[in-house]
C-alpha cells in the first residue's frame, strides 16, 4: 500500500501514539504503509541493552515452599530444633531432610530434589530473597506486578510489552493454570498496559491441565466451514472498507479475525504433547502420576517459548504446609523434581537454555520455627528461589540468611529487585521501561529497583 | 509540645553557625568526614552531581544543615534524630545509603565516626553556599493553567459558511475548521443518523420497524421526536448509567486480594440508572453521591435514596485482607479522595499522596485536607470476614417505610434462632479458646499442644464470622433488613465497643471525626502532625468545614458551587466523549497539566456554562448536542482532511468507533430476539455474602459469574472483580479497578475467537438464523433475497450490498442446511456489526 499520507504520518508518530491510534490493536500503521510486522504492537522491539535471554519460564511454586528445608541449609537451626525460637512464644523446628552439597560447585539442596540436584551447576540460588508482607494474597501480587496495593500491569505483561513477541500467531504471553484467588487475573493482567499484552490462561489452579485449553480456542466446526463462514464475514468487512476506502479499524478487525484463525490452527498444534517422542514425555515424567501434571505444564511450557512465546508462568500448588510438613512438602517436591530436571535438561538439548531464563520461586518463604507440632507459618524476612539459563551464573549461590533462616543478612534482593534483574537479562532497562498513564509514566519497579548484577553472568 | 525539638535543632544550627569549629573539630572532619564524603555522597549530592538527589547537597556546610527534599539530614548534636545518621546504618530501606552501586552499606567504624560527629554538633569548616534548589516540583505556573480558571461564556463566532450551522456548537466547531481552511464532510444519512442514536442515547440498535417508519417519516421534527423518544425511554438510563458506573468503579465485590460479594451493591446501580432517568440535576446527583447521608429528606423514600447514593463511596476495590487496620483505614480514605478528585474534578489528587503532586497544584498538605474528610466517615461496605477478610464493616440499613425491594428471602425464625445458638455457642468456644491461650495464663504452653490446631481455629473464627454477618441482615423474627452500602459521618467521642475486625482487636486509630495527619511519603509509620480538613486550595474559596461534621457536604456543595471551574467542565466533556468517542479534552479523567488541552475551548466553555445555568440538567445538553449539525456528520474518510487532521480533533467528520461491550452483547440479543427488557435479580445478591470464585468456599464460581447468560441487558449481568463476564471483558470492560471516564477500545484476537467459537455467539446466531426464517417460512433455500434483507437490517442497520449478497449466496450454496446459522455468525463477526458511525 502507497499512501500518499504515510510519508508525513510516520516520523512524527511514537509508538506510543501508534498504540494509541490502533487502540491498542491492529490496524493502523498497516493502512499508513509500513510493513505489517512494525505495525503491530507485539512485534519485536528493540531493547535498551544486549540481551542475555530472549524468553522467560517462571515456575510459581504456590504457597511458599519452605526455603530451610529445600534450598537454605540451616545446620545450627537442626542443632537448636526444639529449643525456644527468637521470637516470643516459637520453639524452632530444625529440617528432618538431609542436606548436601551437589555438583562442582558444592550448590546446597536437600533431598527433597535428588533430579533437579543433578542440575547444580546449572542453578543460580539466592538465599536472600525478601518481600513485605506474610499473606498469600498481596505476596502473590507483589510477586506478580510490584504492587499489592494497587492494580498494576503483570510483570508478564510488562516483558512483552517491552519486547513484543517472536510468534505473532501466538500469544506473547501465556500462564498456566494460574490461581483464581491471590489477586486472580492481576497476576497475569495487563492493568493499564494495552490489552494486547495481557496473559493468555491455560487451565486452572487445582485442576489437571490435561485437557485444558485457551478460551474460545476450538472452532464448532470442521475447519472448511469455518473458513467459509470467515470468507463471509470477511466479504462484509471489505465491502464496508471499500465504500469507506480507508477505515483503519475495519482494516484491523480483517487482520484480528485472520490472526484468530491462524491462532487457532497453530497453537493446538503447539499445544499437543502427541508430538513429542516417548523418551521426552518420560523425561518429565510424564506417564509418572506423581509427575504427570506438572510434567505436563513444563513440557508445555518448553513447547511453547520454543514456539515463540516470550513469557510462560506455570503454577504449582500448593505448598502452603502449615502443618504434616514432611509428608506434604515431599509429595509436593516429588511431583516438581523429575519435570523441572526433564525441562532444564530438554531447554539445553533444544539449545534454549542459554537465552531462556528459568526462575523457580515461591512468594514468600516458611519459619524456621514450629507452627503446631510439624508446619511451618509464613516467613518474609529471606527465602530461596533458583534461576537457569539467560544470563545468570550458573552454579552460584547468592545471597545468605542468618543462621536459622529468618531474615537476608547478606545480599538482601527484595522482589523490586528481582524484577529490575529479570527484566535486565531481557535487556530491558527497568528505569526506561515506563509507560504513560493518567499523567504520569509507570514503571514495574515504581520507584526503586537495583539490578542485581552479582548474579548475572 | 511538638515544636520543642524544631526549635532546639534550629537553635542548634544557629549556635554552631555563629561558633567556627575548634582547630581539633576541623581535624576530625578533614581526617574521618570529609574523605568519605567525597568519596561516597558527592556522586549524587554536590553542585557538579549530574543530578542532585533527594534536593540534598553535601559539598558545603550550607547544603549539609540545610537538608534535601525530606526536611533536614543532620540534627546537630543528636545522632537519632538526625536522618543522615539513619541512612547510613540502613536502618530505614527507603532511606538506606550509600546505595549498594556506590558500595552499599559503610564499615561500622566509619559509621560510629559520623556518629560522633554529629554528637560533636557537626563542626563543619566549609564554605560557599549551597547552589540553589530549583523547587522539586514548581506549580506555581500550573496555577494558570486553563483548567483552573472559570468558564468563560463568549459568543458564538461568525463563520464564512453561515448557511451550515444549525445552532451555537456548529458555530464553534466550523469556525475552528474554518481556520484551518477546513470544511466539515456531508450530513450522515439517515438509517446510519438513526442507528447511531440510538446506540448512543440507549446502547441498543433500533429494530427494522423503527427504521423503516423514521426513512419514510420525511417531516422536518422527525429526528428531533425521536431523540425526544429516546432521552424519555428507560434504555436510556441503563445507558448513560452505565457510562457513570465506569466513572464510579462500580463492581459487587471487593476485588484485589481476597475478592468477597457486594451483595447490596446492585442498589447503588439502580440508584445511578434511575437518576439518570429522571434526569436529577448532575449537581444533585454528585451531593447526594457524596453526603446523601447529610442532605434533609421529605421522606422515607426520598432518605433510603440518598443513602443509597452513598454507595458510591462505598463500592471501590479495596484489600481485605489487610492486616493493619490503620493501612485499611488510610488506603481507603485514599481510595475514596481519588476517586472523587478524578470522578468529579478530573484530577489525579491521589498523586499527592506521598508528595506534592509533581504537576498540578495540589499539595500534600491539600491530599491530606481531603483524606481527613473521608478518614472521619464510617464506610459500611459489608462484608462477611472470615479466613482472609480481616476487614469488614456494617451496613446502612435502609427506612423500613421505604419499602424498598429485597431480596433475601426471609429466614424462619426457628432458623434464625438455630443459627444465633450455633454463633453463641461458637462465640463461648472461641472465647475459651483465646483465655487458653492468652499469654497471662499460666497452662499457655500445655493449651497450645492439645486440641485444636491454628487450621481449626482459623475455621470456627470464619464460622462465626459468616454466621454473624448472615445473621446482622436479618431482624429477629427473621425477615430481612433492607440494607445498602453506604456512608455516614463517624462519632464526635469514642462511644461504646464497636464492632472491630474479625481478628483481635486492634483499632485504626480514626475512630471519631478529625484530621489526618501528613504522613511523610505517604508512610503511616511516619504521621506528621494534622491538617485541618478543607478542600484544595487552588480551585476556589473553600467553605469553613464545622468541627462536629466530616466535611463530605461541604465538599459536595464545594464540588458544585459556581466558583468551581472543574466539575462542570468534566461533566460536560465527558457526555461529549460518550456521544463522539473523544472529549473536547481528550484525556477524560485528567484536567491537569499532563492532561491535553481542549480542542475546542470557547465551545466547552459555553456547553458548561449552559449546563450549570440550565439546571444541570444532562438530558438536555445531549439533546443540545446531537442536534446538532456536527453530531449528525458523516463518517466518511477524506484524504486532504484527514491529512490536516488525522485524530479528527476539529471533528471535520464523525468518528466511527467500536460499540461498548454492553452494546455489542445487547445488540447480539436483540438482532436474535432474544433480549429481555425486565431488569433481572443481580446474581451477586442471591448469592449473598462470601467469597467470589476460586478453590473454597465461594457463594459464586468463577463460571458462574463469566458466563452468565441470562438475557438480560448488559448492565445487570454479574460485576465481580476479577471475574468479569467474558463476553464483556474481552471487549475492554474496565475492570473498576479506578475511575473511567473513557474506556480502552482494542483490537485483540480473544475478540475473534470470541465471536468464531463462543457458546454465547452461537446461540445468539443460532436463534438469529431461526428468527429469519420464521419471518419468511420455506425451506432453507427460500426466500434468500429477503431472509438475507432481514438479517442485514437487524445486525448492521441497514441494506445488504451486492457484494455481502453474493458471499451470503456463497455459503449458502455450500451447505444450505447449516446456511443461516452461518451467515447470521457472519454477520456478528463482521466489524460493521460492531461498528458506530
Amino acid at each position: 500500500m502507497n499512501s500518499p499520507l504515510c510519508s508525513h504520518i510516520t516520523p512524527i508518530f511514537t509508538r506510543r501514539d501508534a498504540l494509541r491510534l490502533m487502540g491498542g490493536g491492529f490496524g493502523w500503521l498497516a493502512f499508513s504503509g509500513l510493513a505489517a510486522r512494525a505495525a503491530s504492537p507485539l512485534a519485536p522491539k528493540p531493547v535498551h541493552h544486549p540481551a542475555r535471554a530472549k524468553r522467560v519460564i517462571f515456575l510459581c511454586m504456590r504457597g511458599a515452599p519452605s526455603h530451610v528445608d529445600t534450598l537454605d541449609y540451616k545446620p545450627k537451626l537442626n542443632a537448636d530444633s526444639g529449643k525456644p525460637g527468637p521470637r516470643p512464644g516459637t520453639r524452632l523446628l530444625g529440617s528432618t531432610f538431609k542436606f548436601t552439597q551437589h555438583g562442582a560447585s558444592g550448590q546446597w539442596m536437600s533431598e527433597l530434589f535428588p533430579a533437579l540436584a543433578k542440575k547444580a551447576d546449572e542453578l543460580c540460588v539466592v538465599r536472600s530473597m525478601q518481600t513485605d508482607l506474610p499473606a498469600h494474597p498481596q505476596a502473590y501480587l507483589k510477586l506478580h506486578t510490584g504492587s499489592s496495593q494497587f492494580v498494576r500491569p503483570s510483570l508478564g505483561a510488562w516483558s512483552l510489552y517491552g519486547l513484543g513477541s517472536l510468534n505473532e500467531n501466538l500469544p506473547g504471553f501465556v500462564s498456566i493454570t494460574p490461581p483464581g484467588g491471590f489477586g486472580g487475573v492481576q497476576n497475569y493482567g495487563s492493568a493499564f498496559l494495552p490489552a494486547i499484552y495481557q496473559g493468555t490462561r491455560i487451565g486452572t489452579d487445582g485442576r489437571a491441565i490435561a485437557g485444558a485449553d485457551v478460551a474460545n480456542l476450538r472452532p464448532r466446526q470442521s475447519g472448511d466451514e469455518q473458513r467459509a463462514e470467515l470468507d463471509f464475514a470477511q466479504a462484509v468487512n471489505r465491502a464496508q472498507l471499500a465504500r469507506d476506502r480507508v477505515n483503519p479499524e475495519i482494516e484491523g478487525a480483517i487482520e484480528s479475525l485472520e490472526l484468530a484463525f491462524r491462532m487457532q490452527t497453530e497453537l493446538p498444534g503447539v499445544m499437543n504433547l502427541d508430538r513429542e517422542s516417548v523418551a521426552t514425555k518420560q523425561l518429565y515424567g510424564i506417564g509418572n502420576p506423581t509427575t504427570e501434571d506438572f510434567g505436563r505444564k513444563c513440557l508445555l511450557a518448553r513447547q511453547l517459548v520454543e514456539a515463540g512465546v516470550r513469557f510462560v508462568e506455570v503454577t504449582h500448588g500448593n505448598w502452603d504446609h502449615h502443618f504434616n510438613l514432611n509428608a506434604n512438602l515431599r509429595s509436593s517436591a516429588a511431583a516438581v523434581d523429575t519435570p523441572l530436571h526433564g525441562l532444564l535438561t530438554d531447554l539445553a538439548a533444544r539449545g534454549l537454555l542459554k537465552d531462556t531464563l528459568v526462575v523457580w520461586t515461591g512468594e514468600f518463604g516458611r519459619t524456621p520455627h514450629a507452627e503446631g507440632s510439624e508446619g511451618r507459618d509464613h516467613n518474609v524476612g529471606a527465602f530461596s528461589l533458583w534461576m537457569a539459563g539467560g544470563g545468570v551464573k550458573p552454579g552460584l549461590s547468592y545471597g545468605a540468611s542468618d543462621d536459622y533462616g529468618y531474615e537476608a543478612v547478606e545480599g538482601k534482593v527484595p522482589i523490586v529487585d528481582l524484577h529490575a534483574t529479570m527484566l535486565h537479562l531481557l535487556g530491558l532497562d527497568h528505569e526506561r521501561l515506563t509507560f504513560r498513564h493518567a499523567g504520569r509514566d509507570f514503571r514495574l519497579t515504581d520507584t526503586k529497583g537495583n539490578v542485581v548484577r552479582e548474579i548475572c553472568a | 509540645m511538638k515544636a520543642t525539638p524544631v526549635i532546639l535543632a534550629l537553635l542548634a544550627v544557629a549556635t554552631h553557625a555563629a561558633e567556627p569549629p575548634t582547630a581539633e573539630e576541623t581535624a576530625f572532619f578533614e581526617k574521618h568526614i570529609r574523605p568519605m564524603l567525597v568519596e561516597k555522597c558527592y556522586d549524587c549530592h554536590s553542585a557538579k552531581a549530574e543530578k542532585i538527589k533527594g534536593g540534598l547537597t553535601l559539598d558545603t556546610r550550607d547544603g549539609l544543615r540545610r537538608g534535601g527534599d525530606n526536611g533536614q539530614v543532620v540534627i546537630p548534636g543528636d545522632a537519632e534524630k538526625s536522618a543522615l545518621i539513619t541512612a547510613i546504618r540502613y536502618q530505614d530501606s527507603d532511606l538506606a545509603m550509600p546505595p549498594k552501586k556506590a558500595g552499599g552499606k559503610l564499615p561500622d567504624a566509619v559509621i560510629r565516626d559520623f556518629e560522633q560527629w554529629v554528637k560533636m554538633g557537626a563542626p563543619d569548616p566549609r564554605t560557599g553556599s549551597a547552589p540553589p534548589i530549583a523547587k522539586k516540583y514548581d506549580t506555581s505556573a500550573a496555577k494558570n493553567w486553563w483548567a483552573f480558571q472559570p468558564p468563560k461564556a463568549s459568543a458564538p463566532p461568525t463563520v464564512k459558511d453561515a448557511a451550515w450551522p444549525r445552532g451555537d456548537i456548529d458555530h464553534f466547531v466550523l469556525a475552528a475548521l474554518e481556520e484551518k481552511g477546513l470544511s466539515p464532510v456531508g450530513d450522515a444519512d439517515k438509517a446510519t443518523l438513526l442507528r447511531r442514536v440510538y446506540f448512543d442515547l440507549t446502547g441498543l440498535p433500533p429494530s427494522p420497524d423503527e427504521l423503516r417508519a423514521f426513512l419514510t417519516d420525511q417531516s422536518p421534527a422527525a429526528f428531533e421526536k425521536i431523540v425526544d423518544r429516546l432521552l424519555a425511554s428507560p434504555r436510556f438510563g441503563e445507558h448513560w448509567g452505565r457510562h457513570w458506573l465506569d466513572v464510579a468503579r462500580y463492581a459487587e465485590s471487593s476485588g484485589r486480594d481476597v475478592n468477597v460479594t457486594f451483595p447490596n451493591a446492585w442498589r447503588y446501580r439502580d440508584y445511578v440508572v434511575a437518576a439518570l432517568n429522571e434526569d436529577k440535576p448532575f449537581d444533585r446527583f454528585a451531593q447526594e453521591q457524596l453526603a446523601g447521608d447529610l442532605l434533609p429528606a421529605a421522606d422515607a423514600r426520598q432518605r433510603a435514596e440518598q443513602l443509597v447514593a452513598t454507595g458510591f463511596l462505598a463500592v471501590g476495590a479495596k484489600s481485605l485482607n489487610e492486616t493493619n487496620p490503620r493501612q485499611f483505614a488510610v488506603d481507603l480514605a485514599d481510595e475514596q479522595a481519588d476517586s472523587v478528585g478524578q470522578a468529579f474534578l478530573g484530577l489525579t489528587v491521589g498523586c499527592a499522596r506521598c508528595h506534592d503532586h509533581k504537576f498540578d497544584p495540589v499539595s500534600q498538605r491539600d491530599y491530606t485536607a481531603l483524606a481527613g474528610i473521608f478518614l472521619s466517615t464510617d464506610t459500611r461496605f459489608g462484608t462477611p470476614g472470615g479466613v482472609q477478610g480481616r476487614n469488614l464493616s456494617r451496613l446502612v440499613e435502609l427506612p423500613a417505610e421505604a419499602r424498598v425491594p429485597i431480596v433475601a428471602a426471609p429466614m424462619a425464625a426457628e432458623k434464625f434462632k438455630g443459627k444465633t445458638a450455633r454463633m453463641e455457642d461458637l462465640s463461648a468456644q472461641l472465647a475459651k479458646i483465646l483465655a487458653d491461650r492468652a499469654p497471662n495464663n499460666p497452662n499457655r504452653e500445655r493449651n497450645m499442644q492439645g486440641g485444636m490446631n491454628a487450621f481449626d481455629i482459623v475455621r470456627l473464627f470464619t464460622q462465626k464470622a459468616e454466621l454473624e454477618a448472615e445473621l446482622s441482615n436479618y431482624e429477629s423474627d427473621g425477615r430481612p433488613k433492607a440494607l445498602t452500602m453506604g456512608v455516614a459521618d463517624k462519632p464526635l467521642t469514642a462511644t461504646t465497643t464497636r464492632r472491630g475486625p474479625s481478628r483481635g482487636q486492634r483499632t485504626s486509630g480514626f475512630e471519631i471525626i478529625g484530621d489526618s495527619p501528613l504522613f511523610g511519603r505517604g508512610d503511616i509509620a511516619k504521621a506528621g502532625d494534622p491538617v485541618p480538613r478543607g478542600m484544595p486550595a487552588l480551585l476556589a474559596t473553600a467553605p469553613e468545614i464545622p468541627p462536629d461534621t466530616s466535611g463530605r457536604l461541604q465538599l459536595a456543595q464545594w464540588l458544585t458551587s459556581p466558583g468551581n471551574p472543574l466539575t462542570s467542565r468534566v461533566i460536560v466533556n465527558r457526555a461529549w466523549h460518550w456521544l463522539f468517542g473523544r472529549g473536547l479534552v481528550a484525556s477524560t479523567d485528567n484536567f491537569g497539566t499532563t492532561g491535553e488541552r481542549p480542542s475546542h475551548p470557547e465551545l466547552l466553555d459555553s456547553l458548561a456554562k449552559r449546563f450549570t445555568a440550565d439546571g444541570w440538567s444532562l438530558k438536555r445538553l445531549i439533546r443540545q448536542i446531537v442536534l446538532s449539525r456536527t453530531y449528525q456528520l458523516a463518517a466518511t474518510h477524506d484524504d486532504a482532511r484527514f491529512a490536516a487532521d488525522p485524530e479528527n480533533a476539529l471533528l471535520w467528520r464523525h468518528s466511527p468507533r467500536r460499540l461498548d461491550a454492553e452494546s455489542i452483547r445487547d445488540a447480539m440479543l436483540a438482532a436474535s430476539g432474544s433480549l429481555d427488557l425486565k431488569p433481572p435479580v443481580s446474581l451477586i445478591a442471591k448469592a449473598g455474602d462470601g467469597p467470589v470464585g476460586g478453590p473454597r468456599n465461594n457463594v459464586i464460581t468463577d463460571e458462574q459469574a463469566s458466563q452468565a447468560m441470562h438475557n438480560g441487558r448488559s448492565l445487570y449481568l454479574p460485576a465481580a472483580r476479577s471475574v468479569p463476564p467474558e463476553a464483556l471483558s474481552v471487549f475492554d470492560l474496565p475492570d473498576a479497578s479506578a475511575v473511567r471516564g473513557a474506556r480502552e477500545v482494542t483490537n485483540v484476537p480473544a475478540q475473534s475467537l470470541f465471536l468464531m467459537n463462543s457458546e454465547f455467539v452461537t446461540q445468539q446466531s443460532g436463534r438469529l438464523a431461526a428468527r429469519v426464517l420464521a419471518a419468511y417460512p420455506g425451506d432453507a433455500a427460500a426466500h434468500f433475497d429477503e431472509r438475507f434483507a432481514h438479517a442485514c437490517w437487524l445486525t448492521l442497520g441497514r441494506a445488504p450490498e451486492a457484494a455481502e449478497t453474493a458471499a451470503a449466496k456463497a455459503l449458502l450454496a455450500r451447505k444450505p442446511a447449516t446456511a443461516w446459522p452461518a451467515i447470521a455468525r457472519g454477520l456478528f463477526t463482521s466489524a460493521p456489526f460492531r461498528m458506530n458511525r
